[in-house]
């Protein structure tokens, strides 16, 4: 019982619950303003962890400059897989009909291949540096700096971006596709901008969890795939599309996979975990804070 | 998927000019590709250092005449299954003259039957379960010594040696570490050790906060971590955020790898760990060479588990050629009869197992891993863990 009063678990609750709401935060956005299906998001975390490892081992850059670098190429890389792949069968009728399920294996496609790369080209060892590893205490809790810093990093995100829907006109124009795609065009809204804009901020999004894990913990090209199921947990209990409901949820699952685990054991994490997520499932279908209209 | 690489190296062996006709093809599959292909460039890595260093002396001495050495490579993308099928191909079909391991447990069970089927003998190397006993001795034989029963033996003897009296587990649920937990509590039992705290967790873990904080209440002295690389990296940063102080942390699958000490840094110190080889270790004369070598082409510290295991499967296969040739009938002879000079000092097998080998544990002193335990081939004498 000392224990789960104690700082420790809350502190651990809070940062694994910030770093899943960053993760789904580029995921949702994604969905939200296009209907694709990124089952590659993992993987951009991953390439994120690598641009901030090299960063790091080869120009000795800080992993919270390399961040920054990393965002930049994800979003390039989006930008790249917008123009090349999806926005002539986004722009189409039928194809734009079927996209949703058709960018499940576009995604998977692009998972396997840019997996493969990496591994080709960094060797499938796993890699890791030491960043910031003091440890801090107060009172009866620990914290590790480069934890502390990851925390940090992924609420401002977050917390940013939300305000940038909420107060930026281009953020509203982002809101307002999310919400009702055909009416935002007739009203003016650039749809393909706000598009290419939400895939980049996306991709870019998920790149700087990647540099946030890689301070944390160790990388290797296949990293991906936890923090894909991670994040399609968390944006489908937040309401898919629903960007705040997909933050509050991310907090919910750091806290529900601590304090759970705590209260029972580490054996019963996957059980927990997706028992909650079918519960709320059945008496939520729409999510946690999503609006019917959203689910298609 | 078989990768295009590894076709144009078969297809380029098929239609090869009559010169190269006297290479010696060597086929494997290795877990190039999914859930364990973070462990294979360890295994990788220790063929292709063998294959150079071969080839640089002339080729492999096929009883007395020397041929260069080619792989046939396959990607069984941590599947089992495909395994069996590629091992089955490398064989009837590549013709291969000699197969190499492929990585871990799963798979050596998955090829043992077509190496039967086909009389075909392999010398295993990264598997370790109790299991490997029961099977049918003949084709395959297996050069580590660290077995998960004997392990828990010598682990609660070093924990008593050192006057521990109380322990707690942390283990994760894959068969490795199941298997070392099954006999390590009874052990502990036997030896009066009180196991204070025991718990276990899935592989997907990431975070240890929950457990670790009641391994800290609980306070062991010795405490056995039953992990895999990736959660034993989680293990050594939570543990030191939270501040475990038992003197005795055994941390099973993980610190023998380049990336955990670059990964964990400093504070890894004092840690104990399962292998049974060190660069150190002077009358093993061939193992200084071997990591100089590696050190040198690779640019950082072989994997004291996976990467000298696979490298000695490789010199016991070198030297029973040497003396019978490929002829499967006196191949199999020699494997099972001859003592063999490898790095981690002689290998002789009594059925499938290393018979000479000792179950031997590793700690981490400053920047080296030193063999602390059994104290007749210990490197160094073992120190109590002082904080992280």
């Amino acid at each position: 019982m000392d224990a789960l009063l104690s700082g420790q678990l809350l502190v651990a609750a809070l940062v694994t619950g910030a770093l899943y709401a960053l993760t789904a935060l580029g995921l949702n956005l994604v969905y939200g303003t296009m209907r694709l299906l990124n089952v590659a998001h993992g993987d951009l975390v991953m390439i994120g962890a690598y641009v901030a490892f090299w960063a790091f081992t080869l120009l000795a850059l800080s992993p919270l400059l390399g961040l920054v670098a990393a965002a930049a190429l994800a979003a390039l890389f989006g930008l790249a897989l917008y123009h090349g792949l999806f926005r002539r069968l986004l722009a189409g009728g039928k194809a734009a009909q079927r996209l949703e399920a058709n960018s499940l294996l576009l995604f998977f496609g692009v998972s396997v291949i840019v997996q493969n790369l990496m591994a080709l080209q960094f060797t499938a060892t796993p890699r890791g540096y030491q960043y910031l590893d003091t440890v801090y205490r107060w009172g009866n809790a620990a914290i590790t700096g480069n934890r502390v810093a990851a925390f940090a990093v992924a609420v401002i995100l977050c917390g940013g971006v939300l305000a940038f829907l909420r107060f930026h006109v281009t953020g509203l124009a982002i809101k307002a596709l999310i919400q009702r795609r055909d009416a935002a065009a007739i009203v003016g809204v650039n749809v393909e901008r706000v598009q290419q804009l939400a895939l980049c901020l996306g991709f870019a999004s998920a790149a700087v969890a990647g540099a946030l894990v890689s301070m944390t913990e160790q990388i290797s090209p296949f990293m991906g795939f936890p923090f894909t199921i991670a994040a399609f947990v968390v944006i489908i209990l937040g309401g898919l599309g629903n960007i705040t409901g997909g933050i509050a949820a991310g907090l919910l699952l750091g806290v529900l996979e601590t304090y759970g685990v705590a209260l029972t054991s580490s054996a019963y994490r996957s059980i927990l975990v997706y028992g909650v997520f079918v519960l709320i499932l059945l008496l939520r279908p729409q999510g946690l804070l999503g609006g019917r209209r959203i689910v298609r | 998927m078989i990768r295009k690489f590894s076709i144009a190296l078969a297809a380029a062996a098929l239609f090869a000019a009559p010169a190269a006709a006297q290479n010696i093809k060597i086929g494997f599959s290795l877990a190039k590709t999914g859930l364990f292909a973070q462990a294979v460039p360890s295994q990788l890595n220790a063929y292709e250092l063998w294959r150079e260093q071969v080839n640089a002396r002339g080729g492999l001495d096929v009883a007395g005449k020397k041929r260069m050495v080619e792989f046939v490579q396959y990607d069984d993308q941590s599947n089992p299954g495909n395994a069996v099928k590629i091992y089955e191909k490398l064989i009837t079909d590549d013709k291969v003259e000699l197969l190499l391991a492929p990585w871990g447990t799963p798979h050596h069970f998955a090829v043992a039957p077509v190496l039967e089927k086909y009389k075909f003998p392999m010398v295993g190397n990264t598997a370790a379960s109790v299991q490997l006993r029961e099977i049918k001795p003949g084709n395959i034989w297996f050069v580590t010594s660290a077995i998960p029963d004997k392990m828990a033996a010598e682990l609660v003897a070093m924990a008593k040696a050192n006057g521990y009296k109380t322990a707690g587990i942390v283990a994760n649920v894959l068969p490795l570490a199941k298997e070392i937990k099954a006999s390590l509590v009874p052990a502990l039992q036997k030896a009066g050790i009180a196991v204070k705290v025991s718990e276990e967790y899935p592989p997907d873990i990431k975070d240890m906060t929950a457990i670790l904080t009641k391994v800290k209440a609980a306070a062991p002295e010795a405490l056995f971590v039953l992990s895999y690389p990736g959660d034993s990296v989680l293990y050594a940063k939570q543990a030191k955020e939270i501040g475990i102080a038992a003197p005795f942390q055994f941390v099973a699958v993980g610190p023998t790898m380049d990336f955990f000490g670059k990964v964990v840094g400093p504070s890894a110190n004092g840690l104990v760990t399962m292998g049974h080889w060190s660069p150190a270790k002077a009358d093993w004369k061939r193992a200084k060479p071997f990591y100089d070598a590696y050190v040198k082409k690779f640019n950082e510290k072989p994997d004291y588990l996976d990467t000298v295991v696979s490298y000695m499967s490789l010199e016991i296969l070198e030297q029973a050629v040497a003396k019978a040739g490929t002829d499967k009938q006196k191949l199999r002879q020699a494997i099972a009869s001859m003592t063999f000079d490898t790095i981690n000092g002689p290998v002789k097998f009594q059925g499938v197992q290393n018979a000479i080998t000792p179950t031997a544990f590793l700690q981490i002193q400053g920047d080296e891993l030193q063999l602390v335990w059994p104290k007749a081939i210990a490197t160094s004498p073992f120190k109590a863990k002082t904080g992280w």
